[in-house]
Order: structure tokens, then C-alpha cells, then sequence
């Protein structure tokens, strides 16, 4: 009866969250969610299923029915990567969600992770890029990633802290060089934005690589079985 | 009067209309050949990006990008192949042939790519010519710059020679050239010695699973680099006014 055991499952990760993770329209190129680099760094055992959207709260991804058919979805041993926040916490956007119900949705998507013995990942919302005047990095995102890190202990959820981490390395870019990562252009540079773009939140293709590379090292750091499934290449020296 | 103004006013109107049914653009394909800083790269080797990935989606409807460059390649290989033959042979009226090579014909320590500089011109030259006897329009593109600074932290030509063969074959057989190398030059100088490390291959030991043992490469572009160089060519033909210009995405 070996053979009643499913050879060679491919494990789904789904990627749940906002602008930040997404994938883009080609006519937004070169701005780029962390989720698109994020495809390139597993083997085929796994397929990553990109379904952040742009804009989207915890609160309006669900009501918007962008959870259900992830749940619908599910497999035993598929994962969950879930990081909102920056949609969530802004009072004056239509997709404002209060801390309760921000908190509420949060231990939805677990428990209804968990129920189909998926493996949920929680996600603090990757860093905008802020410097005070004496260019010391401010934190952006103070209440609503405090939520996500609560929901994790009490849940006892994987937990990729980004947000301190991303900020660690905006920090490292410092208040000049970080605009690199970030979807900085100058006027008539790129066709998409004629008239220029200066993005604090939203990534160039070196940051949102940046990003995902951190989220890739912590799932290795968390000891997460998917971890096995990154892509392995021989170690070879540089010809 | 009112009459006349009301005439005047109805012309406009039917300019205005005829100009909205006009016929729609006529098809064109752009034909990229050239070397490893322009190719397609397999997702396998991200963030390796040739620059002619982001290139091809910055053109509307109206254009076919055919990236047919290779890595490795010189201009005499990329013959020897086949690979002109091939382009030759797929050539339509008002297609255009974007041609960089370079990296590989200037390197006498490999002589299985190495071209001279006198079969180098040759090359070009048959390029330019062969894509004009099909009626397409080739496009001169000097060989995109390596990173290379000096003790004073000035970023430092590196295809002295081959670019110049590549400027002199445009002046002198009327092509339209875009000066890929002192553009790329000063887009590095911008960026300057350090933060221009951000444009190339340069991966820290363990920080992307595609490089475990990391890359420092001043040659090949990533994702982010690429673009740039993408961008200064979309630049190069908005400054020669090439009708292709009129294709490239507006907002």
C-alpha cells in the first residue's frame, strides 16, 4: 500500500498581505513586492501562490472573499505566510481595521489555517522608510506590529519579525543610500512614472529582493520544515 | 462670421477625428542580439538579469521584443552559430536590430571568443548592412560599462577600443548609435564606487540560495542594474528621435 501515499506532494505557499508583498501590474514596474523575488528562491517541490493585492487590510482581504478560497484551498503541510498592517493602521483609509478586529483577523487566519493543518506564518509589516531629522530610523508601524508579535506568543505562530528587521537594514542603507530600495526615480526616468516617484513604502526590485531575502533566512532561523525545500546549489567557486 | 468660425470649428473637429482613425501602428519586432549583459536569464540564476528583460516592457502593443542575445558571445561567434542567420532570415520592413557586443570580442584571454578589432568593425559592418538590405533598421549600441574605479573613486572607461570601433562604424555608415558605454559610465559615477556595487551581481556568502557561496561580479547586472541600463537605452532612443520613440508605454 506505499503507493496510497501521495509521492512527491508539492507543498503551496500562500502569500497573504498587501502592496508590499504583491505582485505588480507590468505597467508599475519597477516598483516590486518582496512576494515576486520571493518565487525564485525554492525547488520544485514547492510553488509559490502570490495573492497579496494592493491597498488591502486583513479587514477588506477578507470581506473582499480574497480568504476564502486560500482556506478552500489548503493542504495539509501547505503554509501561510500572512503580513498586513500598513493598510490596517491608517485610520483615514477606507480599509482602516481597528487593533481589535486587526487582532481578531489575524487569529482567523491562523486558526482557520491551522484547521486545515496548514502551517500559518505571521509577518510584522515590512519597515517604510522614515528618518528623523538627526537621521535616526523611526519606527512606522509601532501599534499594529505589536499586534502581530501578541497573536504570535499567545498562538504560539511562527513569527518573522520584518518589520525590525527590515528596519535594520534601512538602517544600514542609511537616510541617502535607502532610497535605492525603494521606489525612488527621477522625473522622465522611467516611463511608468514620467513625472518621477518618491516612494517611502513602496519597493525597487533591489529592496523588494532585500526583503525577501530576510524572510527567507528567517524561515531557516525558525527551523520551518519548508526551510528544506530552498533551493540547493552546489557550492562552487566564482570562475 | 459666426459662419466662418463655425467652418474653422467643424475642421478641427474632423482633424480630430480622422487623427483618432488613423490605422493603428504597424507591427514591429524589436531584434536584440548581443552578449550576456542583455540576454534572457532562467528565473534559476535571479537576481542575474541581462538588461533586455526589464527593456521589453516599457513598449506597447505595437512592438515584439526578441531577445536573441547569448551569453558569451562576441560578434564573431554569434555568426560562426548561426545566430545572425537566424535573425537575418526573420527580418521584416520597420523591424529594428538592436546591436551590443563587446565584453567577449575584446577579450584576448579567452580566444575562443576573442575578435579581432579588424573582423570586429567587419562584423558590425555586416550586421548594419544585412539588416538593411531586409529594409529593418539597425541600431549601434556601445558595450554597456563595467565597474571599475580609480584610486580617486572616477569610474573608469573599459571598452576604450571597442566602443570607439562601434561609434566610428555609426558615423561612418550613418546608424543611429546610442552611446551605451559613456551613458553607463556616468549613471556609475552617480551612483558612485560603493553604492554602483548595488547595480551589479554582488551577493554576500549565504545571502541568496541561487549564489551559496556569493558573487562578486562588476560585469553582470541584477534585477535592479539591469533596469537602470534599460532605461538609459530607452533614453538613447527618445534622443535620436527614432519613430520607435512613439511606441515606447506613455501614461
Amino acid at each position: 500500500m506505499s503507493f496510497a501515499i501521495a509521492p512527491n506532494k508539492k507543498i503551496t505557499v500562500y502569500l497573504i498581505g498587501d502592496s508590499t508583498m504583491a505582485d505588480k501590474e507590468v505597467n508599475a514596474y519597477p516598483e516590486t513586492g518582496w512576494g515576486m523575488p520571493f518565487h525564485y528562491f525554492f525547488d520544485s517541490t514547492v510553488v509559490v501562490d502570490n495573492r497579496a493585492k494592493n491597498g488591502r487590510s486583513t479587514r477588506t482581504f477578507i470581506e473582499e472573499g480574497r480568504w476564502k478560497p486560500v482556506v478552500e484551498n489548503l493542504n495539509e503541510g501547505d503554509y501561510v505566510l500572512i503580513q498586513f498592517g500598513h493598510n490596517d493602521e491608517v485610520p483615514t483609509k477606507r480599509s482602516y481595521t481597528t487593533p481589535e478586529q486587526f487582532t481578531a483577523n489575524l487569529v482567523k487566519f491562523v486558526s482557520e489555517a491551522r484547521n486545515k493543518k496548514a502551517v500559518p506564518v505571521l509577518i510584522t509589516p515590512v519597515a517604510r522608510r522614515k528618518f528623523d531629522s538627526s537621521g535616526k530610523i523611526e519606527e512606522t508601524h509601532a501599534v499594529y506590529t505589536r499586534l502581530v508579535k501578541d497573536v504570535a506568543t499567545k498562538y504560539k505562530v511562527p513569527l518573522i519579525d520584518l518589520d525590525a528587521k527590515s528596519q535594520e537594514l534601512v538602517k544600514q542603507f542609511g537616510p541617502e543610500s535607502s532610497k535605492y530600495l525603494y521606489n525612488y526615480l527621477s522625473p522622465g526616468e522611467n516611463p511608468h512614472y514620467p513625472t518621477g516617484r518618491k516612494d517611502d513604502t513602496h519597493f525597487s526590485e533591489l529592496g523588494a529582493r532585500k526583503m525577501a531575502e530576510i524572510v527567507l533566512h528567517e524561515i531557516k532561523n525558525l527551523n520551518l520544515e519548508l526551510a528544506n525545500h530552498i533551493r540547493a546549489v552546489p557550492l562552487k567557486e566564482k570562475k | 462670421m459666426i459662419k466662418e468660425n463655425f467652418k474653422k470649428a467643424l475642421f478641427v473637429c474632423l482633424l480630430g477625428l480622422v487623427s483618432f482613425t488613423l490605422p493603428i501602428k504597424k507591427h514591429v519586432t524589436i531584434w536584440m542580439v548581443g552578449d550576456s549583459t542583455m540576454c534572457q536569464y532562467d528565473s534559476s540564476r535571479f537576481p542575474l538579469t541581462g538588461w533586455g528583460m526589464p527593456f521589453a516592457q516599457y513598449f506597447d502593443s505595437s512592438v515584439t521584443i526578441k531577445n536573441e542575445a547569448k551569453g558569451g558571445r562576441s560578434t564573431r561567434t554569434f555568426i560562426a552559430e548561426n545566430r545572425w542567420q537566424k535573425v537575418v532570415e526573420n527580418l521584416n520592413e520597420g523591424d529594428y536590430v538592436f546591436i551590443q557586443f563587446g565584453h567577449n570580442d575584446e577579450a584576448k584571454n579567452y580566444p575562443d571568443r576573442y575578435t579581432t578589432p579588424e573582423d570586429y568593425r567587419n562584423n558590425l559592418i555586416k550586421f548594419v548592412t544585412e539588416s538593411r538590405d531586409k529594409k529593418a533598421i539597425p541600431v549601434l549600441i556601445t558595450p554597456v560599462s563595467r565597474r571599475k574605479f580609480d584610486a580617486n573613486g572616477n569610474a573608469t572607461e573599459t571598452h576604450e577600443v571597442y566602443s570607439k570601433i562601434v561609434r566610428e562604424v555609426a558615423v561612418q555608415m550613418n546608424v543611429p548609435l546610442i552611446d551605451l558605454d559613456a551613458m553607463s559610465l556616468k549613471l556609475l559615477q552617480q551612483f558612485g564606487e560603493k553604492n554602483s556595487a548595488l547595480l551589479f551581481m554582488q551577493l554576500e556568502p549565504g545571502e541568496n540560495p541561487n549564489y551559496p557561496s556569493g558573487v562578486h561580479d562588476n560585469t553582470h547586472f541584477n534585477a535592479y542594474g539591469a533596469r537602470h541600463i534599460a532605461e538609459l537605452v530607452l533614453k538613447g532612443i527618445n534622443n535620436l528621435h527614432l519613430e520607435l520613440a512613439d511606441r515606447i508605454f506613455k501614461k
